[in-house]
């Protein structure tokens, strides 16, 4: 029987059509991640797509190597196993050999610019006198936001108290500490790339800075109950002139709002406690 | 079969005579091998409900708001076949405890821990057998308990299946259900020490005379390793349960604390407490795979398995680092930053025992002359899904990448890949392989490899789906993705992922139909169908009698000898088979 070598138009049309499907989903795939509009966000997306390139490489390596061994080494009439042990000096040299140096290179490079990415980014607090400070009570189901106020000093009458919307001021460092008023949640901004347990006994602390205005999602990463998908905040990022004009007005709303005997709202606390 | 005496036994006694009733042989038995079977059928049936619970899952994020089909009606029938808010935490807290203690712990623990351990060690019970009877039957209280659970009024435990304080206590999830799903871990775990005490006592002391540890097949490795973590670690978790039981019931504050409540309690001290149980708790179910995929591997690429002692070693200096690596389930509660580096590095130090077990496996396989029968092809399915499982854990060991991937489908995508895919498909290498042994007759395999196919192919869609969806930043547990517009692009792969997943349950239909089919009407099986010299294939007859071994064997080789060149009617060599006359027995050894 002759084989047909050129593809025919019937072959050819899907497979073409199947291709350019497969590219444009694999590139809708990889562009999955929600934009970055922060500062140090691109370090932990390049540190993925690195890990992405050497973990890769060696799923490659283990999937041909199952490949062949399927393929190749089957059981055929004729085929031989190789009666080998592997446990003598050569064989263990081979096997420490191979592991070394994939826990060198691999780990090793994710260890090292992951300690500089935590001590001189993540874990590097905001000491620049812009810094904008917010208290951030967590509760079942929402966000409650604290900022010092003119007089600078926490859980005093002049603080701004806002309920599930953020706002700062873009390129500004963020300066956020948390608590939770009752269970587990995790403050979380997909936007950039980093989030953070508010646990209701302990005060814990991320910072951040966005390179961009515009509005942002804040959610919950921890369950925290039954609306735990609801727990949904929204984070304004403005310019630093939208960012005054606001607290202004803020500082004016919540003076105004402010009741000595209301001590449930005075939640803040002293932020160097 | 061997005719020199074994002496650790004497010759013609059984641990404890053979029973004589029904209820005894079947119900309150001692027989390890009957206390196997219980416990296999326990796992099975939990996992058709926790796979269920995983469908109605699925359900929800493929199509939220809609009714689920069929059942519906009948589960939730108060809205009306609408899964609730509510039932779905109810669902994703039920579907990783059942899955977790009362689906891989009895199939891969309970069930092939029973039954490999005396046979493979050419021992003709476990040490103790009444404790190995406790053991099921506690476990069944257990069980009774987490069904009752699911009746109760406000329901069954809601909590996650790590049921972290504060959202454990009474002010997060009131009622029974979540008290019952305290009480029930705290049971199971009671049954998995006793399982553990025997384990470790039967292998220290039941070895046949000849069995070294370094001849021991290493899925005993594997169980027993297994049993040691369980007896070191189940009682750090029974701790904690002890003690959120006391905060649920006797209002005492051991986790209870928060700006909005009274008490003087630590909700981390529970983290501490549940992880440093939790991380071992993945190699404690990885284990029994791991050693029954070194032992597969070899078996059928009919060749010794490569490294056998650093294999056994990597496995022994994994359960050590196993220990000290719970930290990085909680990078994100705010720990000192040198603990986080520090947890950071030695879960990276893990990978180096891994990457062994992997080259080992592959080396094994690596010009041998492999069959690919069906217990081979679910072997291979577990090298592949581990290798992914395994590999994606180092985006999430890493602090930074973490503080993104940290609760995002990303995570459950991964552990998943590791713990669900390569143990699910890990049990089932063990049941299609043993299945000669347990039962006297074959399963089909043409069902066999359909139901390899219908299991690797979706098992791997809805896993990395969960990965993309994770790397697409949607975090774990929420009832409506799309209450956020960042994820409602992903609907589509929550739908593609939603259809994989029903297709792999609908796939294990040519399993239930293979099995049921085989255990009462398959061919009747020979001793040793797979051609293996492992005691349990070459020494005794399929199923085996009730003591195990008319003559305890005298073990001379290791489990692996396959294609030794002296040996010229077969290609394999009994663990009790000595080398024929003239032999040269340094090879053997060498």
């Amino acid at each position: 029987m002759k084989v047909q070598r050129r593809l025919s138009p019937a072959v050819a049309a899907p497979a073409v059509a199947l291709l350019s499907w497969s590219t444009r989903a694999g590139a809708e795939l990889l562009s999955g991640r929600p934009e970055d509009v922060s500062l140090d966000g691109h370090l932990g997306d390049r540190l993925f797509d690195l890990t992405t390139v050497m973990v890769g490489g060696l799923f490659l390596l283990m999937v041909t190597v199952l490949l062949v061994v399927a393929i190749f080494h089957r059981d055929r009439p004729g085929r031989a196993a190789w009666y080998f042990h592997g446990r003598g000096k050569r064989s263990l040299l081979v096997t420490a050999a191979f592991c070394g140096t994939v826990f060198l290179s691999v780990d090793g490079t994710l260890l090292v610019n992951s300690f500089e990415d935590l001590n001189e980014h993540f874990w590097k607090w905001p000491t620049d006198a812009r810094t904008v400070k917010v208290e951030v009570a967590a509760q079942q189901w929402g966000w409650n936001f604290r900022y010092a106020g003119p007089d600078g000093k926490f859980n005093t009458d002049d603080d701004i108290l806002t309920f599930n919307e953020m706002t700062v001021p873009v390129d500004t460092p963020v300066f956020v500490k948390l608590k939770s008023k009752d269970v587990i949640h995790s403050f979380y901004l997909p936007n950039f790339r980093i989030k953070q347990d508010a646990i209701p006994n302990a005060l814990t602390q991320m910072w951040f800075q966005a390179k961009k205005t515009g509005d942002f999602e804040i959610g919950c990463a921890q369950h925290c109950g039954v609306n735990h998908y609801k727990m949904r905040g929204l984070l304004h990022v403005v310019s630093p002139r939208d960012f005054t004009d606001w607290q202004k007005v803020e500082t004016a709303d919540s003076s105004r709002r402010y009741d000595t005997a209301d001590t449930t709202a005075h939640w803040g606390w002293d932020w160097e406690s | 079969m061997n005719e020199s005496h074994g002496l650790a036994h004497d010759e013609h006694d059984p641990i404890h005579p053979a029973p004589t009733g029904f209820l005894r042989k079947y119900v309150f038995s001692e027989d390890h091998k009957v206390i196997a079977k219980q416990f296999i059928w326990l796992g099975l049936s939990f996992l058709l409900v926790g796979g269920t619970m995983a469908m109605m899952i699925r359900w929800q994020l493929a199509n939220p708001g809609v009714p689920f089909p069929l059942i519906g009606r009948v589960v939730f029938s108060k809205s009306g076949g609408l899964i609730s808010p509510a039932a779905y935490t109810s669902l994703f807290t039920m579907h990783g405890t059942i899955m977790i203690f009362w689906a891989i712990t009895p199939i891969m623990i309970g069930g092939f821990g029973n039954f490999c351990i005396p046979l493979l060690i050419g021992a003709r019970d476990m040490v103790f057998p009444k404790l190995n009877m406790f053991s099921f039957w506690m476990m069944f209280l257990a069980t009774v308990i987490l069904v009752v659970s699911f009746f109760v009024p406000m329901g069954a435990g809601a909590a996650g299946w790590t049921a972290y304080p504060t959202i454990s206590t009474q002010m997060g999830t009131p009622g029974w259900g979540q008290t019952l799903w305290v009480v029930a871990i705290y049971f199971a775990g009671g049954s998995s020490i006793m399982g553990a005490v025997n384990y470790i006592t039967t292998v220290i002391v039941l070895r046949a005379p000849g069995m070294g540890y370094f001849k021991m097949p290493l899925t005993v490795w594997g169980l027993w390793l297994t049993a040691i973590l369980n007896a070191l670690f189940i009682p750090v978790l029974a701790a904690g349960m002890l003690l959120l039981f006391l905060d649920r019931t006797f209002g005492t504050h051991f986790f209870v604390n928060g700006m909005a409540i009274k008490g003087g309690g630590d909700p981390i001290l529970y983290q501490h407490l549940f992880w440093i149980f939790g991380h071992p708790e993945v190699y404690i179910l990885i284990l029994p795979v791991w050693g029954v995929v070194s032992d597969l591997t070899s078996f059928f690429a009919r060749k010794p398995a490569f490294g056998y002692r650093v294999t056994a070693l990597a496995m022994v200096a994994v359960c050590v680092l196993s220990a000290v690596v719970y930290g990085h389930h909680m990078y994100a509660t705010g720990m000192s930053p040198l603990l986080g580096q520090g947890f950071m590095v030695l879960t990276m130090i893990i990978s180096v025992p891994a990457t062994v077990l992997f080259f080992n496996w592959l080396a094994t396989l690596w010009r041998g002359k492999l069959q690919l029968k069906v217990p081979m092809l679910f072997t291979l399915g577990v090298v592949f899904v581990f290798g992914l499982g395994g590999l994606t854990g180092l985006y999430l060991a890493d602090i930074p990448q973490d503080l993104y991937l940290h609760d995002t489908y990303f995570v459950v995508g991964h552990f998943h890949l590791t713990m669900a895919a390569a143990v699910f498909l890990g049990s089932f290498a063990s049941i299609y392989f043993w299945f000669p042994k347990m039962f006297g007759r074959q399963m089909n395999p043409l069902l066999g490899k359909l139901h390899f196919v219908f299991s690797f192919i979706p098992l791997n869609l809805v896993f990395c789906g969960m990965l993309e969806v994770g790397f697409g930043g949607m975090q774990r547990r929420l009832y409506d993705p799309n209450v956020y517009g960042t994820f409602k692009h992903l609907l589509p792969v929550n739908r593609f992922i939603s259809y994989s997943a029903f297709t792999l349950f609908f796939g294990q239909l040519f399993f239930v139909v293979n099995f049921f089919h085989s255990v009462f009407a398959g061919k009747r099986a020979e001793q040793n169908p797979w051609g293996v010299g492992t005691l349990e294939w070459a020494n005794t007859t399929s199923p085996p009698p009730h003591h195990n071994y008319d003559v305890v064997p005298q073990v001379v080789n290791g489990p692996h000898e396959f294609n030794h060149p002296d040996v010229k009617d077969k290609d394999w060599l009994g663990q009790a088979e000595p080398l024929p006359d003239g032999a040269d027995e340094k090879a053997a050894s060498e």
